[in-house]
């Protein structure tokens, strides 16, 4: 029979292998393992012919797949002693089902996901926030920069809704590069330990954040600036050895 | 009713007699002078006050305890009222404690109005590979990556850097498995993004029985 190209995007080798079930109208609970396993080589060959790279795990699930199979052609010898591992269909059934049961309830959570989007919140006061500046104390991070990522994120967030009505007509370019000699020249006027915000001051448009934030970067690589992250996702600077 | 403490009128002297003679009622009224002396304000409004400071970060019922000087118990049942108060229809923003986290938020009612005043919001999707990671972890936390990737059948390397990065499940210690592992669980921003006071209010995983056919299996 012909194999139906379908653009499908499957959440990976068990995900496909639930929707094979499905539209074969297979019993899991008394899985055709040899239908299955035909009709997971034929999707991953009309992959192939799309040229649509196959991930590594289909092909780790396959060898499991043919190995079954190739087990079951093998005559088996009778005084040969039944092996402790699981029957390796018995497993595959039970990872299907259980993997079912997470890809449903998932979709119960995305509902509540959902809902929750709808829920609004402000940002913490200002004052609170200028009160807990004091209390930072400065203590040098390794810089893992999922961490600044995280942060980055919040300081993104909090400007969106702190300008909600903005509107711009114009648009400033700026290279990373002259935007690093411009935050050297502001340095001599903002106190030893300054956030992120207070950088990023005179910026209007997104693509301005992010020309700042590749300037910091940069100078954070040169020592020229340090970078601390406290628990409330704030980014601080300092000024690094290499400032003189 | 003519009585003078509920309408507010004048006492007679007759009544003011009877009032101060009645000696419990005069030792309650001494108590509560003394409880606004120290507590000036009512503390629900202080409460609701520091609530709405707090914002979208939110405070927990243990930091607020500390701030207005109540038991936990006490600044439970008070927020238990505040968030009575608001979930009348009379107000547009309601008390919410996803992940023991208390904040204000605006009901769900405003955010088409919302959209209309700040301009349509792109929604933050979330990909059906980042949902079921994040069930898995829910209800079978703490877990290691390899029993994550064994149950999706993918690798979740990558997958479990984002969603640290978005602060949705931290590390959780170690198992005690060979190589020990690193565990992981989610934190109270999954409980916030999904609305969830407690991991005990998950919905039940659906169970599959041999029984029922398959008919239902793929509903």
């Amino acid at each position: 029979m012909g194999f139906e190209v379908e653009t499908l995007k499957f959440e990976g080798p068990l995900d496909l292998m639930l929707h094979l079930i499905h539209e074969q109208q297979l019993d899991i609970f008394d899985l055709d393992m040899e239908i299955l396993t035909d009709q997971y080589i034929a999707y991953l060959h009309s992959m192939e012919e799309l040229h649509l790279e196959i991930e590594s795990e289909y092909l780790v699930e396959l060898a499991t797949l043919i190995e079954y199979k190739s087990k079951k052609l093998l005559p088996r010898k009778s005084d040969e002693p039944e092996d402790d591992y699981e029957d390796p269909k018995d497993r595959l059934v039970r990872r299907l089902l259980e993997y079912q049961k997470y890809k449903e309830v998932s979709k119960t959570l995305y509902d509540s996901y959902l809902e929750r989007q709808d829920q609004l919140s402000k940002p913490l006061s200002i004052d609170e926030i200028a009160k807990h500046q004091s209390e930072i104390e400065t203590q040098k991070i390794e810089g893992d920069p999922y961490d600044l990522l995280k942060a980055m994120n919040k300081v993104l967030r909090r400007l969106q809704l702190s300008r909600p009505l903005d509107i711009k007509f114009t648009q400033k370019e700026i290279s990373p590069e002259d935007r690093i000699l411009q935050i050297k020249a502001r340095l001599k006027d903002l106190p030893e330990t300054f956030s992120f915000e207070t950088l990023i001051e005179d910026c209007d448009s997104l693509r301005e954040y992010v020309v700042t934030f590749i300037a910091i970067l940069d100078m954070a690589k040169d020592h020229y600036l340090v970078f601390t992250i406290d628990e409330n996702e704030n980014i601080w600077f300092s000024r690094g050895n290499n400032h003189e | 009713m003519n009585n003078a403490w509920i309408t507010g009128r004048e006492m007679t002297q007759a009544e003011k007699n009877a009032w101060f003679h009645n000696e419990s009622l005069v030792k309650r009224v001494e108590v509560v002078k003394k409880e606004l002396v120290a507590q000036p304000g009512n503390i629900e409004a202080v409460t609701e006050g520091l609530l709405f400071l707090v914002g979208e970060d939110g405070v927990r019922a243990e930091q607020l305890a500390l701030a207005i000087e109540k038991s936990m118990e006490d600044t439970m049942i008070i927020l238990e009222n505040i968030q009575r108060k608001y979930s009348s229809e009379l107000y547009g923003i309601e008390l919410v404690g996803y992940g023991s986290v208390y904040k204000f938020v605006t009901k769900k009612d405003i955010h088409p109005y919302a959209q209309r005043l700040f301009g349509e919001t792109k929604p933050n999707n979330l990909s059906a590979a980042v949902l079921e990671t994040l069930a898995i972890i829910a209800y079978k936390q703490p877990i290691t990556r390899v029993e994550i990737e064994e149950l999706r059948g993918v690798s979740a390397d990558v997958m479990l850097r984002k969603l640290q990065a978005r602060n949705l499940i931290r590390e959780a210690g170690r198992s005690e498995a060979v190589g020990r592992p690193i565990l992981y669980e989610v934190t109270e921003e999954f409980m916030d993004a999904f609305k969830l006071y407690t991991l005990k209010e998950l919905p039940d995983l659906p169970e599959y029985n041999k029984k029922d056919e398959n008919e239902n299996l793929f509903e």
